[in-house]
């Protein structure tokens, strides 16, 4: 009888994900670790994006190089997924929001893997930043982090921030799988994309302004860069999300697929 | 024989898409009843030619009596009465001046137990041809014996005994020798209900194989439990549930990401 | 903390319980003697039960067949016949046709009577007396005369000759000689005389016990030694062959009808019902309905194989039907619903499916049936078969008489050799039954094997 209410009053559209009610315990169970699995890993990626940020920040060396060295549990917790999502593809063969989750995580981990080479990056860029100017320019020992040299540095820390947020707003909504956020997440890599293109100018510019910089201003771009694309990494979760929860492709600019969806956003696409 | 328009009907309870390009059989507010318990509620869908439609659903879905009215093997049962429009190329098989022997000869049926006739193998084959008086001499006969058994791929394994009895076939080739027996009355719809049911996975593969190559020539219609065979051989699925039509779509969208509820918790194995 | 604490107790009580208590195996092992004990205790009874049955069944077989088997041998005797022309009164001298013709006409019975009374002179030399006379032909069968009177015709050169021929001995004669029981004892119809008689004419080697062979050539008569089946087989024959004529395919076209074509509605019910009620109505019914109908309307002859068989057949259609429709029952729907989804039409699935897969059922259910229908009488004292009739019918309109009916006729006779004859007869009936029931074996696994 309920089920005839459901078909009845046509609200049976499926808006939200159950991964618990599955006839099988264990399936659930299963999903339920996968997902776990793939939260914690979110996180991981996510404190390694903010210490190799801060490490590069603060020229932190040893930050740096702990940012460096947990790296290894990053790709280690990559493999381990892989290796759950195969075993649940191989036992239970999910169809419909199951197959889609498993999809979805195999696809999230990779992103989140290479969120983590980015954030080792960023351990490394800094060992180097500070090592070249404490061997190079006795005179002036941070010159570049505090002296004339602060604004690049000072506009990587409001990319690095925004980055950051996004990320942690990403994973919060891969968490309640929500696409609202997610849509909105996606929208607002364009400000990343033109922080990141100021960002590149301003050192272009002091590139031109004082050669003998060219090589730690080159360090910075490369941060910036790798801040870049932590931000589309982000946004490939988002889309993640959104596939996941809806069952539609948003990527490549497909955007307008997705269109759609009952609720409309603030966004317009 | 009077042409029928198929008619656009309003959807109600079926979402998705029932509608098919080029539709070799097409029902329209299809009901069922078993005395005074109806058994099929208000189904409309077509049938896409030369192509694969799966019916899925669970046990006492209706799935397989819906198959059944297709070909009017509802008949025999005296209690059963069906309401709706059916229609093979636009004419309706539930006319008064239609014999259900003729329509049986264009829509054929396997069966979910293979169940060969107690005879030789060559005879199973030849009995539709011969009873439809399709061949003039027995030269012609052989022919469509043997095209039938290789279209059903069962050819080279039988070739040296075709006068064994047909049941002393192993399950898999039984039920090939159904699918034989069915292609020689070249049908134009062939209804499947559960044929690999009671096979092994080896001989399964074998029928999913033989049901893909069977869709360039006929137009097929499957009932099955297996969720992974639906999606395996169908390009379009039709999900029952007491006996509604919940969903219809194709088959790739169906497993990925169904549209209603009931359709996801079935095939996810979730509690409805 | 409670909560835990709680737990603990439970958990406590628990393992308390189970050391109290026995575990599952022991628990099995204790009960399984009892269940081993009962299983054997059935087994017993069952087994009891089949050979109690079986033992039944070999008692009454042998003592049928013990006391069938003087039945199956007769004493022959020798005696010296006179063929004396005068004595047959017959003129010797005349031409060999006008001599045909008188044999045949002759006083075979005279001469039979001097010539014994010559084979048996009295001591002192007189004739026999009156009494003697009589006793002494009294202990040939009255059948003598005719086997005298074949011999002479077949070889009429014995004429005016002495020859010795072998002669029936009257029934009682052959009882006395196959019983040996005490002479002259009351209730006997043999006197001490002619005991002395048969003694002498044993130990003169004239007496000789042969194979019944009129047994089965000859049918019913008064005289027991002469008495035979054949008439009355014959008459089971014919009758058995109008039945299985009949009710056959009457049966197997009612069964198919009401299985395969006839609408499920009160009146296919209605007639079911009825059906079934006729097969257990009382046979001799079906005999009065005969008399009544088939020959007082009908006009058809009365003690008639035709009349006999149509009786029978409203008998056994019931059974046939009901067994045919279970037989037909059993063929699996899904052969039916293969052909029918070829675009067989209903008469094709029934007739190329449905019948060839419930033959074998169908034999057994007709076999029940006409072997019920061997066995009945009742029915056909009604309709005049109990009459005796002492030709071998020829046709399903001659007069007839079935083995039953001839089993009862013989066991109301007061002779005492038709006892073994009685018994005898049984015997050919029970051979009938199981030739018919092997044939029906045979048939069945032909079937089941195609």
């Amino acid at each position: 009888m309920i089920t005839d209410k459901i078909i009845n009053n046509s609200s049976g559209f499926t808006t939200k994900l159950y991964l618990d009610k599955h006839i099988s315990r264990r399936f659930n169970e299963e999903l339920e670790q996968v997902r776990t699995l793939v939260m914690n890993m979110g996180a991981l990626v996510e404190q390694q994006v903010n210490d190799g940020l801060s490490a590069l920040l603060n020229a932190d060396l040893d930050l740096a190089q702990k940012v460096i060295d947990r790296d290894n549990d990053v790709n280690n917790m990559e493999l381990e997924i892989d290796e759950y999502c195969t075993k649940i593809l191989a036992r239970r063969q999910p169809a419909a929001s199951d197959l889609r989750l498993i999809v979805s995580v195999i696809k999230s981990i990779t992103d989140l893997e290479r969120m983590g080479d980015e954030a080792v990056k960023f351990g490394k860029n800094a060992i180097k930043l500070a090592k070249g100017n404490l061997s190079e320019n006795s005179c002036s020992e941070n010159s570049f982090a505090e002296t004339e040299g602060a604004r690049p540095l000072i506009e990587l820390k409001h990319l690095g921030n925004h980055v950051s947020k996004t990320l942690n707003r990403a994973l919060t909504a891969y968490a309640q799988m929500d696409v609202q956020q997610a849509l909105i997440i996606i929208k607002d890599d364009k400000i990343i994309d033109e922080e990141f293109d100021n960002n590149s100018r301003l050192l272009v510019t002091r590139m031109m302004e004082n050669p003998r910089e060219i090589k730690n201003a080159l360090r910075v771009t490369w941060c910036a860069r790798a801040l870049e694309r932590i931000g589309d990494h982000t946004t490939n979760l988002c889309e993640y999300i959104v596939y996941l929860v809806e069952g539609k492709d948003v990527r490549h600019g497909n955007m307008n697929r997705i269109k759609v969806t009952p609720p409309p956003l603030e966004i317009s696409v | 024989m009077k042409n029928l328009d198929i008619k656009q009907v309003e959807l109600t309870e079926t979402v998705g898409n029932i509608y098919a390009d080029s539709a070799k059989m097409s029902i329209r507010n299809a009901d069922v009843y078993y005395g005074s318990k109806q058994a099929i509620h208000n189904v409309s869908l077509d049938l896409a030619k030369n192509q694969v439609t799966a019916l899925i659903g669970p046990s006492g879905c209706g799935k397989s009596t819906f198959l059944r009215c297709l070909n009017r093997m509802n008949d025999t049962i005296d209690i059963c009465n069906i309401t709706g429009e059916f229609t093979l190329d636009n004419q309706d098989i539930y006319a008064k001046n239609l014999d259900p022997v003729l329509l049986r000869a264009r829509v054929g049926m396997v069966f979910q137990k293979p169940n060969p006739f107690p005879k030789s193998i060559y005879d199973n084959v030849a009995y539709g041809a011969r009873i439809h008086g399709l061949t003039n001499n027995k030269a012609e006969l052989d022919e469509v014996v043997e095209t039938s058994l290789q279209k059903a791929g069962l050819f080279n394994e039988v070739k040296d005994r075709l006068k064994d009895p047909g049941t002393g076939l192993s399950g898999g080739q039984q039920q090939r020798l159904c699918i034989a027996r069915t292609i020689a009355v070249s049908p134009e719809i062939i209804l499947m209900d559960e044929p690999a049911s009671a096979l092994d996975p080896i001989a399964t593969a074998i029928i999913e194989e033989l049901i893909d190559e069977l869709k360039e020539k006929y137009t097929i219609a499957i009932v099955t439990h297996s969720m992974q065979q639906a999606a395996r051989v169908s390009q379009h699925t039709a999900y029952f549930h007491l006996g509604k039509l919940v969903e219809m779509g194709k088959t790739e969208d169906i497993f990925t990401h169904p549209k209603h509820k009931l359709t996801e918790n079935y095939i996810t194995g979730r509690f409805g | 903390m409670i909560n835990l604490k709680d737990n603990s107790k439970i958990n406590k009580m628990s393992s308390t319980a189970r050391t109290t208590t026995l575990s599952t195996t022991e628990k099995v092992t204790l009960s399984l003697k009892k269940r081993h004990q009962k299983e054997r205790r059935f087994k017993n009874v069952g087994l009891f039960a089949v050979l109690f049955g079986f033992m039944l069944v070999v008692v009454l077989i042998s003592d049928i067949t013990a006391k069938a088997l003087p039945a199956f041998h007769q004493h022959w005797v020798k005696i010296d016949m006179d063929y004396k022309a005068n004595w047959l009164n017959i003129d010797g001298s005349s031409k060999q046709s006008i001599l045909a013709k008188q044999m045949k006409k002759a006083n075979y019975r005279s001469a039979l009577k001097k010539s014994l009374y010559l084979m048996f002179p009295t001591p002192s030399g007189k004739s026999l007396s009156r009494k003697d006379k009589r006793q002494l032909f009294k202990l040939f069968s009255s059948n003598a005369e005719f086997t005298l009177k074949d011999t002479l015709i077949t070889t009429p050169e014995h004429l005016n000759k002495q020859i010795s021929v072998w002669v029936r001995l009257d029934d009682d004669v052959d009882s006395y000689l196959k019983e040996g029981f005490a002479s002259g004892e009351a209730g006997l119809r043999l006197s001490k005389q002619q005991a002395q008689w048969i003694k002498q004419l044993a130990s003169a080697q004239r007496i000789e016990s042969r194979f019944n062979f009129s047994f089965f050539t000859a049918s019913d008569s008064r005289e027991p030694e002469l008495a035979g089946i054949r008439g009355a087989l014959t008459g089971t024959l014919l009758t058995l062959f109008v039945t299985l004529l009949l009710s056959f395919p009457l049966g197997v076209a009612g069964a198919l009808y009401l299985e395969e074509f006839a609408p499920k509605n009160r009146w296919t019910d209605f007639i079911e019902i009825n059906i079934n009620n006729l097969a257990a109505v009382p046979s001799i019914v079906f005999g009065l309905l005969g008399l009544a109908i088939i020959i007082n309307i009908f006009g058809l002859p009365r003690s008639a194989p035709l009349v006999g068989g149509i009786v029978l057949t409203l008998m056994t259609l019931p059974t046939i039907i009901i067994s045919s429709r279970a037989a037909i029952k059993a063929v699996p729907p899904s052969i039916r619903e293969a052909a029918l989804g070829l675009g067989a039409s209903k008469m094709q699935v029934t007739f190329s499916h449905v019948l060839p897969q419930a033959t074998p059922g169908i034999i057994t259910g007709a076999i029940i049936g006409i072997a019920q229908a061997l066995g009945e009488t009742a029915p056909l004292l009604m309709i005049g078969m109990v009459a005796f009739i002492v030709d071998v019918p020829t046709s399903i309109v001659d007069s007839a008489t079935v083995l039953p009916v001839q089993i009862f006729l013989w066991a109301d006779s007061p002779e005492r050799a038709f006892l073994a004859k009685t018994s005898a007869a049984i015997l050919v009936l029970l051979t009938l039954l199981l030739v018919i029931n092997l044939t029906a074996t045979v048939l069945r696994s032909k079937f089941e094997k195609k």
